[in-house]
């Protein structure tokens, strides 16, 4: 009787576990077998093993580590923007007022923009010329000649981001919310009993007790932020003199405008790696089993 | 049972004698509304052929075409080829050759200069379908409040005059370029390379761009932004076809582009100075030259994994026809491909501007014709940005281009 029960199990998952095993491995395996191949979109069939050639090419490219130095100050410092807005945004929404649940649906909106049309709003918020930014700042007399955004390579990086951060800080508010609805209130009124100020409070109560759910937030949003792709794409194309080309943004350039495939796998499985260390440091940091709280 | 044979059989029939051929076509979308028409008036003539037209932005088009052809080789029967990307094509073995297909007419009548660019080692692959070049635009109606008389001849000119229509208040900036991180950038450096007397390559194939010319050219980019500040700092991140909005709304006086955009500025519903911009000679950098512009004429070829190669030839030999050639011409401002037409009087009676066009056909640069085209070209566009947002010196960034362009090319 048990035994039976096993296999129709078994046979349960089977096609949800070959579904997956397609979708998801897959590609993954190709993608690293391609990586050691000399291999260009136009002859797939004259690939030749090249060891670990492009990846030596692409190590020693100083094209690849601005790309890495992009990608890396995009993530962090978009991924901790979000993280303290999101927090802070959280927090205020899990007190009781007015507005409330008004305010909380409201939050959802700009997260459920599609990136593709946020990243064209702010292109155009931040437009030289048109752009609604230069014309509210110089209107407040705050600059007196129009700024062109997007026109330096450090300064469009920043925009870019801004965009960015205005469109995913709402997931953490999001998540974070969802996770503090579940700390009991009789916590929070026991810390103030004990005399615990806001900071107090939210260093030795709240953040503790939300750590499995920043420690998801920020799995996920680390590795979406280090793979950005669209809002790049849309807003920059990459310029102005690479100032904005992130990690991926260079694989779709290597891989579909200079068609070698082989450099743009060797390149994503790089990514992958990276994106892999970082779940792996966060888990390690953030997801222990048990929760103590230092009163 | 041989009642049911008949049926399906005559069945088949009917569907081969109505069957229709679909050939699908992608192509820039710059001419779209031209083509649209056009294909319609091609479907009355060869009720037989449904022609589906993919119209995409030029900037995605190069990779849309090889993207999509990698995949499936049939996904197109006709494609649109610029003329930087035909040895490329070739190479990858995505145009088939029309040679057999060329009339006697089209051989002997169609301008060389403009039939070049679907030919690479004595093979045609398709036929031109205008010849493009980046014209200079002048709102002759900013010029006039200004008390300017005539468009500038010289780049000292250019500048002196942006700073009068300036300080006069009648424009924040003299002119607008495209010099975005993208091909356009490629296009209107050679312009100006031409204009100041360099080339790209010497004789031997070596690059050439980074000599004094090539330096000077780029130079005068820089210092037109920061130092004399006639062009617009937002050229660096607008490509040739964002730059078109301020041209066509009278905020700046000055424009460089491709013959299309002459429609859009005279289109009411995308411009406000209908009638108002008018043609000019580019301006020259160099005592000598007279003028210089870049090249910029595109083709349509048939794909090589067509499976409709006689119907795909007959639409691209309708759009090049007289008949269609003149009416892009005179309602959309294309300059035609048959050399009988710049003689045709409906043609210069109609097309506004067709003179001044025509004289700056006469000086041209191309870009060069290269099988690694597309990294070559991106090797410049990165090193010319780099200089335009002041990271390196316009030497240092177009000597580090040309090691980078003789280490693509396996030159030591």
């Amino acid at each position: 009787m048990r035994k039976r029960k096993d296999i129709s199990r078994w046979i349960m998952i089977l096609p949800a576990t070959i579904l997956i095993g397609f979708a998801l491995f897959y590609p993954v395996i190709s993608t690293v077998i391609i990586s050691f191949q000399d291999r260009s979109l136009f002859m797939p069939t004259m690939a030749t093993f090249v060891g670990f050639q492009n990846y030596r090419d692409i190590l020693s490219s100083s094209e690849f580590w601005n790309a890495m130095k992009v990608t890396v100050y995009f993530t962090v410092v978009s991924v901790g923007a979000e993280f303290v807005i999101g927090l802070f945004s959280a927090i205020l929404l899990n007190q009781d007022f007015a507005m409330k649940g008004f305010l909380r649906a409201l939050v959802i909106l700009p997260w459920a923009i599609p990136t593709v049309a946020n990243g064209v709003l702010w292109q155009w918020i931040f437009d030289a010329n048109y752009g609604a930014l230069n014309g509210i700042l110089s209107q407040f007399g705050m600059i007196e000649d129009y700024i062109n955004w997007l026109g330096e390579p450090f300064r469009a990086l920043n925009m870019v981001i801004i965009a960015d951060v205005w469109k995913n800080c709402w997931f953490f508010t999001i998540v974070l919310l969802g996770a503090l609805q579940t700390i009991p209130k009789s916590y929070f009124e026991a810390a103030e009993v004990d005399g615990a100020g806001f900071w107090n409070r939210l260093f030795r109560v709240t953040l503790p007790l939300l750590r499995p759910a920043i420690a998801v937030s920020l799995v996920l949003r680390t590795s979406e932020a280090f793979k950005v792709f669209d809002i790049i794409y849309i807003m920059t194309k990459g310029g102005p003199a690479n100032g904005t080309q992130v990690l991926s943004y260079y694989v779709y350039h290597t891989s579909f405008e200079a068609l070698s495939l082989g450099q743009g796998a060797a390149i994503s499985t790089i990514i992958a790696v990276v994106i892999l260390l970082a779940a792996l440091f966060y888990t390690r940091l953030l997801m222990r089993e048990e929760v103590e709280i230092n009163a | 049972m041989k009642k049911f044979l008949v049926v399906v059989l005559s069945v088949l029939m009917v569907l081969m004698v109505f069957g229709k051929v679909t050939i699908r076509v992608i192509s820039s979308d710059d001419f779209a509304t031209f083509r649209k028409e056009a294909i319609k008036e091609f479907e009355k003539l060869y009720p037989d052929i449904h022609v589906e037209l993919i119209s995409v932005g030029y900037n995605q088009l190069y990779q849309k075409i090889v993207t999509t052809l990698a995949v499936d080789p049939s996904a197109f029967d006709v494609i649109d080829v610029d003329c930087i990307w035909t040895p490329e094509f070739v190479e990858m073995g995505l145009l088939e050759p029309v040679d057999d297909r060329l009339t006697e007419d089209m051989k002997k009548n169609i301008l060389p200069s403009v039939m070049r660019i679907m030919q690479y080692k004595g093979k045609t692959y398709g036929l031109p379908m205008f010849d493009d070049v980046l014209f200079f635009y002048y709102n002759e109606d900013l010029l006039k409040k200004a008390g300017i008389l005539r468009p500038p001849a010289t780049w000292d000119e250019f500048v002196a005059f942006s700073k009068i229509l300036q300080e006069k208040g009648l424009v924040k900036y003299g002119s607008i370029w495209g010099w975005a991180q993208a091909e356009g950038l490629i296009c209107y450096y050679t312009l100006l390379l031409g204009s100041f007397g360099g080339r790209w390559f010497d004789e031997n194939g070596n690059p050439a761009f980074n000599d004094e010319a090539g330096v000077k050219a780029l130079q005068w980019m820089v210092d037109a932004i920061y130092k004399y500040k006639v062009v617009d700092p937002a050229s660096i991140n607008s490509d040739d076809r964002a730059m078109l909005h301020a041209v066509a709304h009278g905020d700046v006086a000055f424009g460089f582009n491709w013959s299309f955009a002459w429609t859009i500025f005279n289109d009411p519903e995308q411009s406000t100075q209908v009638g108002k911009i008018k043609v000019a000679l580019v301006p020259s950098g160099k005592p000598g030259i007279v003028s210089n512009t870049s090249s910029g004429s595109m083709g349509l070829g048939i794909t090589r994994g067509s499976k409709h190669k006689d119907a795909a030839w007959k639409f691209i030999a309708f759009l090049a026809s007289r008949k269609e050639q003149k009416i892009q011409a005179i309602k959309y401002g294309a300059m035609p491909i048959w050399e009988d037409l710049y003689h045709d009087p409906e043609v210069l009676q109609k097309h506004p501007e067709f003179e001044p066009m025509l004289n700056q056909l006469y000086y041209v640069m191309d870009r060069p014709s290269l099988v690694k085209y597309t990294q070559f070209s991106r090797i410049l566009q990165i090193y010319i940005q780099k200089a335009l947002t002041r990271q390196m010196s316009p030497k240092e960034a177009l000597d580090r281009a040309a090691k980078e362009v003789k280490k693509l090319l396996g030159r030591k």
